[in-house]
């Protein structure tokens, strides 16, 4: 066991908050056939960015009991209500994505009115759209909502679209339409629905069709992450201040002094049998040693990795940097099941300069379940500046470097390797 | 669209030409398509048995990524014969004349991401320094559509020849979506390969159809797609079997 350097202690208060850390959430509450997913579906088209996200009430409908189920089927059970919600879980589940965490998303089937046993994932959206007749009911979403609307619609118009959409895309007969339209649907528009106007931000009328109040909207959100973007940037620079002066700690290790990367992963005893009957005490790996490519440039690391470890179990993320804020952003995870459960995790990327990337990619991982002191940072060449950043986020990770170089170094490395 | 039940996939005696046709065992052969812009490699005994030890779900990470290496080289071989030549004529070192050919034009290997990747070692175990694009194209969630997520390709893309790698050709949709990408980018269809593994004979159809220009070289097409659209027998998911599982 090491002892605890200064530095360890000195940097305890760095932190890296990831950009979807600080997710914008976006709530569209209606009436039924007002149009609310179109205005949602829009909205994502018009911000046209990866990580747009809309998260349908629906899915969080409460489970019905057998009695419960047999009413919904006579079109006796009051789906417009609050109360057929779960609000609770629907809170819990923003809360965990605003604070940058997975979450998992239930999956209601409307055949049977249960909650299915397999959820969605939902793991560093950038913007949630919530849409759904009640988004803007429950206080403490509310609280956590950036955008409040309201989209208004006729109400001969709204009844005018629900009959339409039951009747051709849920294949059920208008009686039992206009039954539930007039017990619950209306009644609780009046009760629940409409009183939303007074915390909406803005009412948007006509739905889709109003293109100013959308646009609006959409520059509204822009602007947002235009600002969450900056923060961001500004966060890694001030993470930069704090690193310069430390000394780079003792898990950095520089080639060739070093370990290489599999000599950092843990081995337990192993006692084998030679073919003379002798017995030799030695080592076999702990476990699951994985890999982590990030794309683009980690991919230069797998032909080197293969050669090492055949059929090394790998996950690929999708790290890019924005030409314009100098902003890395996830653009796509894909990693091996029980990822967490591995003895080790090398995470490759050829060259890494400011270690945002590289920041992000640590958070990933320890968010799906890997511990700090099991992931093995390899690259090829980083700048100092970039290491000690990442070494003061997280002081446990190892870290293998080939060569330490100046501070701002462009990556060039995965541009001679794939030659573009 | 693919029917419930396709029909089956010819079955025949594989064997060494020299084995009469009696004594060879029967195994499922790919399905001929009669497009001239669709290339199948030939159902030699070795690659129906590549074909064998990789479909089989038994077959653990270590083998499969052997054994569909293998098949990937055979392809990039391949694919490599529908690339023009010019005549060369070298001195041996006995100095004597040689009439040959060599390769003529630029060429560069585009992957769809994530399972094409797997391909692009095999690619660069031929052409040692070849520039290699990447696209990724996902599925919209809600719109259930192909969409272009990423790409990064060679600034001058318009004036090479493009293999497009890619293992698995279920519907064609993200395929579809690469090709237009690269034609997009200046790239005539004309000078697009397209290498993969298994082939549903539905997309592959429709695929040739669309794109008549392209060439497709498949090692195999199946028999066709199940009602969740994956192919049959096929093999599984590619990148889980590669990467993951």
């Amino acid at each position: 066991m090491e002892s605890i350097s200064p530095f360890y202690s000195l940097t305890q208060g760095a932190k890296y908050s990831p950009p979807w850390q600080d997710l914008s959430i976006i709530g569209i509450a209606g009436s039924s056939g007002s149009g609310k997913t179109s205005v949602a579906m829009e909205i994502v088209r018009s911000l046209n960015l990866p990580w747009v996200v809309i998260l349908v009430m629906d899915s969080f409908y409460k489970s019905l009991s057998p009695e419960e189920h047999r009413k919904a089927h006579a079109n006796e059970y009051d789906f417009d209500s609050p109360e057929s919600i779960d609000f609770d879980l629907l809170v819990e589940t923003l809360r965990t994505l605003k604070k940058g965490k997975r979450a998992q998303i239930p999956v209601y089937s409307f055949a049977d009115h249960q909650r299915q046993p397999q959820t969605t994932t939902l793991y560093s959206p950038r913007v949630i759209i919530l849409e759904g007749i009640l988004a803007l009911h429950d206080p403490r979403i509310a609280e956590m909502l950036d955008v409040k609307i309201f989209v208004e619609a006729d109400m001969d118009v709204c009844l005018g679209r629900r009959v339409l959409r039951d009747v051709r895309e849920r294949g059920r007969d208008i009686d039992g339409i206009i039954k539930q339209w007039f017990t619950y649907v209306k009644p609780s528009f009046t009760r629940f629905v409409d009183p939303q106007r007074g915390v909406s931000d803005i009412i948007i009328p006509r739905g889709i069709e109003n293109k100013t109040a959308i646009d609006m909207v959409v520059k509204h959100i822009q602007r947002k992450l235009q600002e969450k973007s900056e923060h961001h940037t500004e966060e890694l620079r001030k993470l930069g201040l704090i690193a310069a002066d430390v000394e780079l700690p003792r898990n950095v290790h520089v080639l060739p002094s070093t370990p290489q990367a599999l000599d950092m992963t843990l081995y337990i005893p192993a006692e084998v049998e030679t073919p003379q009957g002798n017995k030799y005490n030695g080592l076999n790996p702990k476990g699951i040693v994985s890999a982590v490519a990030i794309l683009r440039g980690g991919s230069c690391l797998e032909t080197a990795l293969k050669r090492t470890i055949p059929d090394c179990i790998t996950g690929r993320m999708l790290i890019q940097t924005d030409e314009v804020s100098q902003e890395p952003g996830l653009h796509y995870i894909k990693l091996p099941p029980q990822i967490g459960e591995h003895a080790s995790v090398m995470l490759l990327d050829p060259q890494m300069s400011s270690g945002g990337a590289a920041l992000m990619a640590v958070r990933v991982l320890i968010d799906h379940g890997v511990s700090e002191e099991k992931i093995v940072f390899v690259t090829c060449a980083a700048g100092e500046g970039g290491l000690k950043r990442l070494t003061t986020v997280f002081p446990k990770i190892n870290v293998i470097v080939g060569r330490i170089e100046d501070e701002g170094e462009p990556r060039w490395m995965e541009k001679r390797y794939f030659g573009c | 669209m693919a029917s419930q039940d396709p029909a089956p996939s010819p079955a025949q005696g594989v064997g060494p030409i020299y084995q009469p046709d009696g004594e060879k065992p029967t195994a499922t052969v790919s399905k001929e398509i009669s497009y001239d812009n669709v290339h199948v490699l030939p159902q030699t005994p070795q690659l129906i048995a590549l074909l064998t030890m990789i479909r089989d779900k038994r077959t653990v990470r270590a083998d499969f990524i052997f054994y569909s290496n293998r098949i990937i080289r055979l392809l990039v071989e391949e694919g490599l014969n529908h690339l023009p030549v010019v005549e060369q004529s070298v001195t041996t070192p006995v100095g004597r004349a040689y009439l040959g050919v060599k390769f003529e034009g630029k060429i560069c290997g585009v992957s769809i991401m994530r399972a094409g990747e797997a391909m692009e070692q095999g690619l660069r175990d031929c052409c040692r320094s070849v520039r290699i694009g990447k696209i990724l194209i996902q599925r919209d969630e809600e719109t259930c559509m192909p969409k272009l997520f990423y790409d990064k390709l060679p600034a001058d893309i318009a004036d090479r020849w493009v293999l497009l790698l890619d293992p698995m050709f279920a519907t064609g949709g993200s395929a579809t979506m690469a090709v237009e990408v690269l034609k997009q980018k200046g790239v005539p269809e004309h000078r697009i390969l397209f290498l993969n593994l298994i082939a549903s004979p539905s997309g592959v159809t429709e695929f040739a159809e669309r794109f008549p220009k392209l060439r497709v070289v498949t090692a195999f097409i199946d028999q066709g797609l199940d009602d969740k659209k994956y192919i049959i027998p096929g093999l599984g998911d590619f990148g889980d079997r590669y990467y993951t599982l």
